[in-house]
């Protein structure tokens, strides 16, 4: 069964037609990619998708639920970490997740048990009490999947994740990313090529907001999460730094 | 839903009083009543508030914009507004939120100022009854501020536009009668009927009348909706 899928979905901006009547389906426990250079509609489709904008027409369901029509219903089954994992840089980890938490109903020992699930999934369990803004950009992205896959959802929605990453933090999110669509389908944009084709199972490439082929991606390349012979070589030299 | 709006009024209240802008605006506030206060009674001897009120309500004007500005403004800018508005709520619960969390600072600032209505009733015998109207005119004329503010900071990504746009519209709707004078009837009428001077004075000098808490209540639940509507547009 889909977990999510859009039929003719359009959203226009004025005279611009963002995204024009695209149609695709992502399954269970499936990384499903949407390429396409910058501003082809990828990051808008995400924003469709998870209640953010409103099409202009065509529909979404999300678990069979119309987003538009049961919006509350269709958004306790979405994760999303929007472009550069935006957060509340004041509040401690385990202060936003339950933050975040609460605003999707969890509470008393679910809450403590979700957060905890989700600390130890995303191994931030040594900054837990941190601050947030004190925190590096590839903690801050995690603790934005952390509080995405507090509720268990159906969907995972990541804009551009590996957005602003080192290389040592892209290659550890390929491996989280793999590992989280164990229980969910998750559907990633990017503009690099190379990191959907080793972590999605399925593209989706875009141009102009329209949608010009959807690829199965070889499985070969997905068994390989493994380093390229330059990203071994970059994660040896900089163990040393990685480990302080 | 009412346990999520609560969580969020919660998380809006200790942002607020976790920010030096709530502190400085209170401090502010605190100190120039205070200095009016203290030189009207030596000066006046006159066992009344009246004078503290129109201040008062002339420093929310100035002072309102600080509060409401970064409300959505900075959640737009940040990004923080796309976790909110694709959570399992509703723009109203957001809205109302934040309307809660802002009144609850102007209510602790404007609290504070009880210690004037203390003074007099120990060292004279002050009339009550223009100092409780005085105060729900103080409240109703913050509360319409606040909606009023949070509907602008809802328009613009940017706190110090909201807030100098806030600034300019209240003055315009404090002062708007003194250009109600220049106009032909019905014009002045009408006009009038927008000045917040003309709705807050009665309040101020102890005369409470439902048309003027009607005129508060309507611009409170105008604003609110198109804040409602702001986030709502996209």
């Amino acid at each position: 069964m889909a977990v999510l899928s859009l039929d003719r979905l359009s959203k226009r901006f004025g005279a611009r037609l963002a995204v024009d009547a695209v149609s695709f389906e992502v399954r269970e426990r499936e990384v499903f990619g949407l390429l396409g250079p910058n501003g082809s509609g990828k990051s808008t489709i995400l924003r469709l998708v998870t209640g953010y904008l409103y099409p202009s027409s065509g529909t979404i369901r999300v678990a069979g639920i119309d987003v538009v029509r049961a919006a509350r219903a269709a958004r306790e089954r979405i994760g999303y970490v929007p472009e550069d994992s935006p957060l509340y840089g004041h509040m401690r980890v385990v202060e936003y997740l339950s933050f975040m938490g609460r605003l999707r109903g969890i509470t008393g020992g679910a809450l403590d048990r979700a957060i905890d699930a989700a600390v130890e999934r995303l191994a931030l369990g040594s900054v837990r009490k941190t601050i947030i803004e004190r925190l590096s950009r590839g903690y801050r992205q995690r603790v934005s999947l952390a509080q995405a896959v507090l509720h268990k959802p159906e969907l995972l929605v990541l804009d551009e994740p590996s957005n602003g990453l080192d290389p040592r933090q892209i290659i550890e999110l390929r491996g989280l990313l793999r590992h989280l669509a164990q229980d969910c389908a998750v559907l990633v944009t990017s503009h690099i090529l190379a990191e959907i084709e080793r972590t999605a199972d399925r593209a989706a490439i875009l141009l102009d907001g329209r949608l010009l082929t959807v690829e199965q991606i070889a499985h070969e390349t997905l068994a390989a999460p493994v380093p390229s012979p330059l990203e071994a070589l970059f994660l040896e030299l900089t163990q040393a730094k990685a480990m302080q | 839903m009412g346990s999520q709006v609560a969580t969020l009024v919660g998380k809006e209240v200790r942002t607020l009083f976790t920010s030096p802008i709530a502190y400085a605006v209170i401090a502010v506030f605190v100190v120039l009543s205070g200095y009016t206060f203290t030189v009207s009674l030596i000066v006046a001897k006159q066992a009344t508030l009246v004078h503290i009120f129109f201040q008062s309500a002339v420093q929310l004007i100035l002072l309102v914009p600080l509060i409401t500005m970064r409300q959505f403004a900075e959640e737009r800018r940040s990004g923080t507004l796309q976790l909110l508005l694709t959570a399992p709520l509703r723009e109203v619960d957001i809205v109302v939120a934040k309307f809660i969390a802002c009144m609850a600072v102007l209510l602790a600032m404007t609290s504070l100022t009880l210690v004037y209505a203390a003074v007099l009733a120990t060292y004279g015998d002050p009339d009550w009854g223009p100092i409780y109207s005085g105060y729900a005119g103080l409240v109703m004329l913050g509360a319409a501020l606040v909606s009023i503010g949070l509907m602008i900071s809802a328009l613009t990504a940017n706190q110090i536009v909201a807030a100098v746009v806030s600034l300019g519209l209240f003055g315009i709707l404090w002062a708007i009668d003194t250009l109600a004078s220049l106009l032909p009837q019905p014009f002045e009428n009408w006009v009038l009927g927008l000045s917040l001077l003309a709705h807050f004075t009665p309040f101020a000098v102890g005369a409470m009348y439902l048309s003027d808490v009607g005129f508060f209540l309507s611009v409170i639940l105008l604003g609110l909706f198109l804040t409602v509507r702001a986030l709502a547009r996209r």
